[in-house]
C-alpha cells in the first residue's frame, strides 16, 4: 500500500514540480509584488509599500479607460452565442451536407490568430479597403476609420471578436443538442408549436446549461484576450483598446513598473472572479439541468 | 398519399433552402480568409479593386515567393515555430497523461487538495504571471531563448483534465486483469492506457500545436533575438516592414495559416469531438 502512494506521486512529479516552478512560484512572487513599488532595474530593491499601488491605480487614467474597454469586449461573448446558437439549431438535422458546414463555420474560429488579425486589419482599412468598399456602394457617403480612428477602432475588435467566436459557440452547442433526447422536441411539434416556441420554450431551456458554460468561459476569455487586439493597434489610436490585459503589459514591459502591473493584473484575476460568482449565483433564474 | 407526398417534398424544399442560407452564411464568416488567399495571388493593382475579385483576374505566384526568399527570415520564423510546436506536441501530451493516471487511477495521500490547486491555477490569467516568470527567466538564463516557450508550455492544467476525464471512463475490470497478471502501474499505463487512449492524447496534441503555433504573447515578452522570433512574432514585424504591400502581407498570413488549415482538415474527426467532449463534459 506504501510502495502504491510513492507510485502515485512518481506519475505527477513531474507534471507537478512543472506547475509548482511555472505557475505557483511565479503567481506567489506576483502576489508578493503588488505590494511593493519595485522597478525592474532601477538598482532599487523592493520596498513595502502596502496597498499604494491599488490607490494609484485607482486615480489613474489608463485604469478607467481599461476597464471601460474591457466591459465592451465582453460584448461580442452573448452576440457571438446567440448566432453559434441559431446556426447549431439550423445544422441539427434542418439541412443537409451537415458535416461539410459544420467544418466550414468551425474553420474560422480555428484559424483564428494574429495572422487572421492582420487580415481584418486590411478588410478594415479606411480609404480604400473591402469593407468600406462595401459600405459606400449601398450608399454610406462617410464610412467610419475602423482602426485607424480612437472613435472607431473599439468596434472593429468587436466585430472581429464577435467573427471568432461564434464557429466554437456552434461547435458546444451542436454537441450539446445531439446528446438531448428528441422526444420532448416531437411532442412539442405534435401540439403544433411553431419554429420560434420550439426554440424560446424547449431547445434553449434544454441546453441552458451549455448557454451557461459558453457565457463564463466566453467571458474569461474575453478579458484574458490580449494578442489580436495589441498585435493590430497596441492599445491605440490613443488608448481607445487598451483593454486590462494591455494596460498590465505596458505597465510591466514599457514601464517596467513591476510592482504597480502586478497589481493590476491581480485586479484582473478579481475582475474574473466576480463576473464568474456573479454569474454563478444568477445562474439559477435561467439555467435548468 | 398524394398529401404525404407533398409534405415530404415540402420538407425537401424547406430543407435545401435552409441548406443554402447555411452555406451562405458559412461563406460570410469564411470570406476574410478567402479575401487573404486571394489577395496573396494577385498583383498590387488588384488588391482593392470593387467589386471584389474573390478569384484573381491573373494571379501571380510572385507574392510567396518574396515572403520566403527575401531573406526577412520568414523561414527562419517558421522552422523556430515548427521546432517549438512539434516539441510540446508530443511533450506535453506525455507529462498530462502520466499526472492524469495518478490522478484518476492511484489513490495517495493528498490527491484531492492537488487536484484542487490545479483547479485554482486554471483562473489566474496568464497576465498575472508574466512579470515574475520575466524575472525568474532572466535569472534562470532561460529569457531570449526558446526554452523560455518551451519548458512552461510543457505543463499544462487543461491537458491533464482533458486525458484524466477520458482515464476516468475506462472500466477498472481492464486494469485490474493486468494487475492479476503481475503487471505494475508503468506497465499498465504505457501499455494499456496510452494505446486505448489514443483519440484523445491525438486530440489534446491537436489542440496543444494550435495553441502555440498562436502563441503570440509569450514570444513577444520572451524573445528578444529576431532570429528566434516566432511566426506570430516575426509575422508582426514583418507586416510593419511590408508597410502597404498588402499583396505580400496577405501571402504571409496564408503561409501563417496553412499548418493549422492541415492540421485541421487531417484531424477534423479529433478536434470537433475534443472540443466537444472537453466542454460539454468538463
Amino acid at each position: 500500500m506504501k510502495r502504491q502512494r510513492l507510485i502515485g506521486y512518481v506519475f505527477i512529479a513531474p507534471n507537478l514540480i512543472g506547475m509548482i516552478v511555472f505557475m505557483l512560484i511565479p503567481a506567489l512572487f506576483s502576489f508578493y509584488l503588488m505590494f511593493t513599488d519595485w522597478v525592474f532595474a532601477s538598482g532599487q530593491s523592493p520596498h513595502f509599500v502596502g496597498l499604494d499601488n491599488f490607490r494609484m491605480m485607482v486615480r489613474d487614467d489608463l485604469f478607467v479607460v481599461s476597464v471601460k474597454n474591457t466591459l465592451m469586449v465582453l460584448i461580442p461573448v452573448p452576440i457571438s452565442i446567440l448566432i453559434g446558437f441559431l446556426i447549431a439549431v439550423m445544422l441539427n438535422n434542418r439541412t443537409y451536407l451537415q458535416k461539410t458546414l459544420r467544418a466550414f463555420f468551425f474553420a474560422p474560429y480555428f484559424t483564428s490568430g494574429i495572422a487572421i488579425a492582420f487580415v481584418w486589419m486590411v478588410l478594415f482599412q479606411p480609404s480604400k479597403g473591402p469593407i468600406n468598399a462595401f459600405l459606400r456602394s449601398i450608399g454610406v457617403a462617410d464610412p467610419p476609420l475602423w482602426f485607424a480612428s480612437p472613435d472607431t477602432a473599439m468596434y472593429a475588435v468587436l466585430i472581429m471578436m464577435t467573427a471568432g467566436g461564434i464557429g466554437y459557440n456552434m461547435i458546444i452547442y451542436l454537441a450539446a443538442m445531439q446528446e438531448l433526447s428528441s422526444e420532448q422536441l416531437e411532442a412539442a411539434k405534435m401540439d403544433g408549436a411553431t419554429f420560434g416556441q420550439l426554440l424560446r420554450l424547449i431547445i434553449f431551456p434544454l441546453v441552458s446549461p451549455t448557454t451557461f458554460f459558453l457565457m463564463i468561459t466566453g467571458f474569461i476569455g474575453s478579458i484574458k484576450g490580449f494578442g489580436m487586439i495589441y498585435a493590430i493597434t497596441q492599445g491605440g489610436p490613443g488608448n481607445s483598446t487598451t483593454v486590462f490585459s494591455i494596460f498590465a503589459y505596458k505597465k510591466a514591459f514599457s514601464f517596467y513598473e513591476m510592482g504597480y502591473a502586478s497589481a493590476v493584473s491581480w485586479t484582473m484575476f478579481l475582475i474574473i472572479l466576480c463576473i464568474t460568482l456573479i454569474q454563478w449565483v444568477g445562474q439559477k433564474r435561467w439555467v435548468h439541468y | 398519399m398524394d398529401t404525404r407526398n407533398s409534405k415530404i417534398i415540402r420538407e425537401r424544399v424547406i430543407k435545401s433552402i435552409n441548406t443554402i442560407i447555411m452555406a451562405l452564411a458559412s461563406l460570410l464568416l469564411l470570406s476574410p480568409m478567402i479575401w487573404m488567399i486571394s489577395t496573396s495571388f494577385k498583383k498590387p493593382k488588384d488588391v482593392f479593386t470593387y467589386p471584389i475579385q474573390w478569384i484573381p483576374h491573373d494571379p501571380v505566384w510572385t507574392n510567396h515567393f518574396k515572403v520566403w526568399m527575401t531573406g526577412d527570415g520568414f523561414t527562419l520564423f517558421y522552422f523556430n515555430s515548427l521546432k517549438i510546436s512539434i516539441i510540446l506536441m508530443i511533450g506535453a501530451p506525455l507529462l498530462a497523461a502520466l499526472a492524469a493516471y495518478g490522478f484518476s487511477r492511484i489513490p495517495f495521500k493528498g490527491r484531492d487538495a492537488i487536484f484542487l490547486l490545479y483547479l485554482c491555477l486554471m483562473m489566474i490569467p496568464p497576465q498575472v504571471l508574466f512579470v515574475p516568470k520575466f524575472i525568474m527567466f532572466d535569472w534562470m538564463k532561460i529569457y531570449n531563448t526558446h526554452w523560455a516557450l518551451i519548458l512552461p508550455g510543457l505543463f499544462t492544467v487543461f491537458g491533464v483534465f482533458m486525458i484524466r476525464q477520458f482515464f476516468m471512463s475506462i472500466p477498472h475490470e481492464i486494469s485490474e486483469a493486468a494487475f492479476i497478471d503481475g503487471a505494475g502501474h508503468f506497465r499498465i499505463f504505457f501499455q494499456l492506457f496510452l494505446p486505448l487512449s489514443k483519440p484523445v492524447l491525438a486530440t489534446f496534441a491537436i489542440i496543444d500545436f494550435t495553441w502555440t503555433w498562436n502563441d503570440y504573447e509569450n514570444a513577444l515578452i520572451f524573445l528578444l533575438d529576431k532570429k528566434l522570433f516566432t511566426v506570430p512574432l516575426g509575422m508582426q514585424n514583418f507586416m510593419l516592414e511590408a508597410g502597404v504591400d498588402y499583396n505580400m502581407m496577405m501571402a504571409a498570413a496564408t503561409a501563417g495559416v496553412v499548418p493549422l488549415l492541415i492540421v485541421f482538415f487531417l484531424g477534423q474527426k479529433y478536434i470537433i469531438q475534443g472540443f466537444s467532449s472537453s466542454a460539454v463534459k468538463g
